[in-house]
């Protein structure tokens, strides 16, 4: 006996409150942001109860209420996986959460319509977690499409700029190329399991085709910006950051990941599937790390980063270690919210700069910050004993002992070394050095909205791990015993990461400006991806749109086939046979020559 | 049935006596009374249709095209109140019998039990139709339009008269709730072929069929507000419930002569959806994406499975409620910017807020998201084609990706960017505005909580 069920809805009720009170008004001497900043704390606490108790008794539950249609043989409930992810992840989620919202209380005081930015902040929120709690497929499908289009709000929240409404679409349509994919994967399993509830999926046949995993994969690669479908990930940072905090976390961009987690069982003895998952994330994980390498704008090497991350969950999911993604995704969740709040709250007070170029020596004017910014970028390089090192350096040493494709090991090596590299040129460019900013911005971090949640986090980015991975209980063995330079390859390859950096960073200052490199313009220009794939393919299709279903087929070919060519035919022949020529000169003259001879022959 | 079109026939007395001033309410109030007269027909119990008379019936396919059919009349009234505003008292009371005299039309074709009288009424509501899009559309091309409008669907149907009275001959009845027992399986013959076509063209054609679609757009771009609306939401689902009707007697016939027809259709929406991308006309885009949405309803109607019939069935529905939303939302565009052209209309949520919400309700219902019952159908006709052949899902998800990309698109291009600077004195939305927008608005959410009294005959 337990509460779980009775916690966990009270959790969501508690969640869709002030989507509705909004309407009754019952804030009324408060603002409707800490309206929703306190409801997401109790949410959190309440969450927090389910958690403890499953830590407890490692009890699974499922809750089944409201039958929303019977079609035939297939059932559709509105139902609630409370497993091992969901309820380890919807605390994670809401503190993350919770920090944000507080953040954002401070970023977007200004705004006019900070309300209705709050509200969709939350919708955000609750279509994820209705996506991670779903139990079937048509209910991770709402929360999928809900955080697709909540994003889309988000991103161009700043309507008036065009770059903002771009950035948006683009989300969408990469976001619903991964759609296809999902589809194709519930028409699969309607067809062949005739059911869309987990259990079902996973009880019936273990040895799947192909069709539908490769569906899946594409929707994770889609929602999680994997190497083909990830323009959209940076182009997101045209959103406000807390958004930015918010989509990089714990919402959206790991959707695609838990998915794949959630799928586990039918991929777990599916060889292809893993070794293309595998070979996908590594491919993603160095592509965006090179690109994240020489870029300017602090919040796109933060999303690039992020995008690296992404690439290694999945490679940890090609490397069959669903478990070891899952305490990443967490781990990632704060030290990723707390790296993107604190390029907030630097761009903030540099009066919206974000090129950190134009940063530097901010040591000094924004210790809490700093610090915070540095044990954010620490814990994502996976410094023992920060948050990430107990999911990083366990995804390493699996992926090195393992004995599967071992370019995508190398791969991911290199990718984990350059992480280092970029967190320091992070480091090396905002905090250290002499100040290249206008000296007439007012810096001020003494905000409690502001380094209160970064506070949070920052606890959070040493000790969750710790935490997280103290309590759980460990699901699958791990990699035990392994030779000395195995065990020590992750911290190699990132304490040389540091040292590169450190050293190509002191040497941008002493070498004077020559040509850049081919090399660098690849990763500057982000692989050339934007060139190639991103704007030709998009503009083939428009040119079809317009020259050939618009002009050629619809307003040349079908217009002149059928009523032109109806109507002229008609024309023609009624020309022809008619008598009546509209000669009137003719008329006239056979008139005149008929009245004549009329004339003659009388007289 | 006779106390729904005894009441509507009613209705005409009731403008024609009214005075001007209470013209608009005394209709909209007796047309909404009518409403809840349709209501207990939702209420199909059992598998057995209710069978009013000999000649009027109404089962779970007819029963919710009549509730739209009649939800729609007072939407329809609201919608032109401001178009109308300049017009005279007797041309106003003349454009609303018009609209009467139309549902009236499509609340018998809706529920005739004859397929002759079916054949009688569906070509008759072309004449009211006809009428209120060339004497009240808004430019020249509208007697164009009008002419398009008349000859494609009369070439397409005429043939259908005369396969109609072939099965009279041949089968002896024409009724519905007989032939289901009557019918025999066709001959696999040239001639049979050709019945089929001549059954199903009038159809497809008031669908319509990617190739025959002409007319729809010109139609749709010159019609008044209510042309539009009745067109994009009553009028083209009549092509899919007489194919729905007239297939069951087409067996086995549909079978072969399914497949050019579905190719066309899948090429055709991916067609249609791309030339939405690049339209400049906001109704013109609106008008390509109900053929695009038109066509995964005739691929679900001809690929002749249970789910797939619930899905054409709920997609009706669905795209008639969106597309009707849409056509407001862009007449009420065209009652402030005075043009259609989207790039004329920008940045209106900066000016018109809650008209932006309802925007973004409509698009979001149009590009199918879950859980609205757009996404139902649309989903059961793709899992449905999936089933018939697994290639499809590149031709049906394509098209999934453009349609919301277009709809989307829409609402960049007129609620978001920077605002034009002739738009700065533009009046605020009306209430009469938010209440048409939320009664579109309202059925679609209320339909989602309970999808099944959508889904047609085989549910």
């Amino acid at each position: 006996m337990n509460l779980y069920t009775s916690f966990m809805l009270t959790t969501l009720i508690i969640l869709f409150l002030p989507l509705v009170t909004n309407i009754l008004y019952v804030h009324k001497n408060k603002s409707y942001a800490s309206y929703v900043k306190l409801s997401i704390v109790y949410a959190f606490i309440t969450s927090i109860i389910p958690t403890t108790l499953f830590i407890f008794s490692g009890q699974e539950m499922i809750i089944s209420n409201w039958h929303w249609m019977i079609m035939q043989t297939l059932k559709l409930t509105l139902s609630f996986k409370l497993d091992y992810f969901s309820i380890l992840f919807i605390p994670v989620a809401l503190f993350v959460t919770w920090s944000i919202m507080e953040f954002s209380m401070w970023y977007m005081h200004a705004d006019p319509s900070i309300n209705q930015f709050f509200k969709y902040l939350l919708m955000f929120l609750i279509t994820m977690l209705i996506l991670v709690t779903a139990n079937n497929l048509f209910q991770l499908f709402i929360g999928w499409e809900g955080v697709g289009i909540m994003s889309f709000l988000l991103i161009g929240w700043w309507y008036g700029r065009t770059d903002a409404n771009t950035a948006a679409l683009q989300a969408i349509l990469y976001n619903r190329i991964g759609d296809i994919g999902f589809i194709l994967t519930m028409a699969w399993f309607l067809m062949y399991s005739n059911t869309w509830e987990f259990q079902q999926l996973f009880m019936l046949d273990n040895n799947l085709n192909m069709l539908p995993l490769i569906g899946l994969l594409v929707a994770a690669t889609g929602k999680s910006a994997q190497f083909g479908l990830h323009p959209w990930l940076p182009s997101a940072m045209e959103g406000p950051t807390p958004v930015s905090a918010l989509l990089h976390s714990s919402t959206m961009v790991v959707a695609g990941i838990f998915l794949l987690i959630r799928f586990h069982p039918l991929m777990e003895n599916n060889n292809n599937i893993q070794t293309l998952m595998l070979c996908l994330g590594a491919i993603t994980t160095l592509f965006t790390a090179i690109c994240a390498l020489t870029q300017n704008d602090i919040k796109k090497i933060v999303a690039f980063s992020t995008s690296s991350q992404l690439g290694l969950m999945m490679v940890t999911m090609g490397i069959n270690q669903p478990y070891l993604a899952f305490l990443h995704i967490c781990n990632h969740a704060f030290f990723k919210a707390m790296l993107f709040m604190c390029s907030g709250s630097i761009i903030h007070s540099l009066n919206d700069e974000q090129d950190i170029r134009k940063m530097g020596g901010l040591f000094k004017a924004m210790p809490f910050t700093s610090s915070s910014l540095i044990i954010g970028s620490l814990a994502l390089t996976g410094m023992p004993f920060l948050t990430g090192f107990y999911s990083k350096d366990l995804i390493i040493e699996s992926t090195s002992t393992s004995n599967t494709n071992a370019w995508a090991l190398l791969i991911t090596l290199i990718a984990t070394s350059l992480t280092a590299v970029y967190s320091t040129r992070i480091i090396f460019y905002v905090l250290l050095g002499q100040p290249r900013f206008i000296s007439m911005s007012i810096i001020n971090e003494n905000n409690p909205l502001l380094i209160n949640p970064i506070k949070r986090l920052a606890i959070g980015s040493i000790f969750a791990g710790f935490f997280l991975s103290f309590n759980i209980l460990p699901t699958n063995i791990p990699q035990m015993t392994m030779p000395t330079y195995l065990k020590l390859m992750a911290m190699a390859v990132t304490l040389l990461g540091f040292v590169l950096a450190m050293e190509l960073n002191t040497m941008t200052n002493n070498l004077k400006l020559k040509t850049p490199s081919s090399m660098f313009k690849f990763s500057n220009m982000l692989g050339f991806f934007p060139t190639t794939m991103h704007r030709p393919i998009p503009l083939l299709n428009l040119y079809m749109g317009q020259n050939m279903a618009s002009s050629l087929l619809d307003l040349t070919w079908l217009e002149k086939t059928m009523p032109k060519i109806t109507s002229k035919t008609q024309m023609t022949l009624s020309t022809t046979i008619s008598n009546q020529k509209g000669l009137i000169k003719l008329y006239f003259m056979s008139f005149i020559a008929s009245a004549l001879m009329m004339f003659l022959l009388i007289s | 049935m006779l106390k729904i079109i005894i009441p509507t026939i009613m209705l005409f007395p009731v403008i024609w006596y009214s005075n001007s001033t209470l013209i608009w309410i005394n209709m909209t109030s007796y047309s909404l009374m009518i409403n809840l007269m349709t209501l207990p027909l939702l209420n199909q119990a059992g598998n057995n249709s209710n069978n009013f008379s000999l000649t009027f019936f109404s089962d779970s396919l007819s029963s919710p095209l009549l509730m739209l059919t009649v939800w729609l009349l007072p939407l329809m009234i609201m919608a032109s109140q401001h178009h109308l505003m300049k017009e005279s008292l007797t041309r106003k009371k003349l454009y609303l019998s018009m609209l009467i005299s139309l549902q009236m039309f499509l609340i018998m074709t809706f529920s005739a039990t004859e397929l002759i009288l079916f054949y009688i009424l569906f070509e008759a509501t072309l004449i009211p139709t006809l009428i209120i899009i060339t004497r009240w559309g808004n430019q020249t091309e509208r007697l164009n339009a009008g002419l398009y409008f008349l000859f494609y669907t009369l070439i397409g149907s005429l043939p259908l008269l005369v396969a109609l009275i072939y099965v009279q001959i041949s089968l002896g009845s024409l009724n519905y709730l007989v032939m289901n027992i009557w019918f025999q399986d066709m001959s696999s013959s040239w001639s049979s072929n050709l019945l089929w076509l001549a059954c199903i063209m009038a159809f497809m054609v008031k669908m319509p069929l990617y190739g025959l679609h002409l007319w729809l757009p010109k139609a749709h771009v010159e019609a008044p507000i209510a042309g539009s609306m009745v067109l994009a939401a009553v009028l083209l689902k009549l092509g899919g419930y007489g194919m729905l009707r007239l297939t069951i007697i087409l067996n086995p016939t549909t079978k072969i002569m399914a497949y050019p027809f579905i190719m066309l259709c899948l090429w055709g929406m991916i067609m249609t959806s791309s030339i939405c991308l690049r339209q400049t006309d906001l109704k013109s885009l609106i008008a390509y994406s109900s053929v695009s949405h038109m066509a995964l309803v005739i691929v679900a109607i001809l690929m002749q499975t249970p789910w797939s019939f619930m899905g054409a069935t709920a997609l009706m529905i669905a795209h008639g409620l969106t597309s009707s939303m849409l056509f407001c939302l862009a007449n009420s565009n065209y009652e402030r910017i005075h043009s259609r052209t989207m790039l004329l209309a920008r940045g209106l949520q900066a000016f018109l807020p809650l008209m932006a919400t309802w925007w973004l309700l409509a698009s979001l219902t149009n590009l199918a998201l879950p859980p609205f019952i757009n996404l139902i159908g649309e989903l059961f006709v793709i899992m449905a084609s999936f089933s018939w052949s697994n290639v499809t899902i590149t031709m049906t998800g394509l098209n999934m990706l453009i349609t919301a990309l277009y709809s989307l698109y829409m609402l960049t291009m007129t609620q978001r960017g920077k605002f034009t600077y002739h738009i700065h004195n533009i009046k605020p939305s009306y209430t009469r505005e938010n209440t048409l927008m939320s009664m579109h608005m309202l059925p679609l959410i209320m339909l989602t909580l309970n999808p099944k009294i959508i889904m047609g005959l085989t549910y």
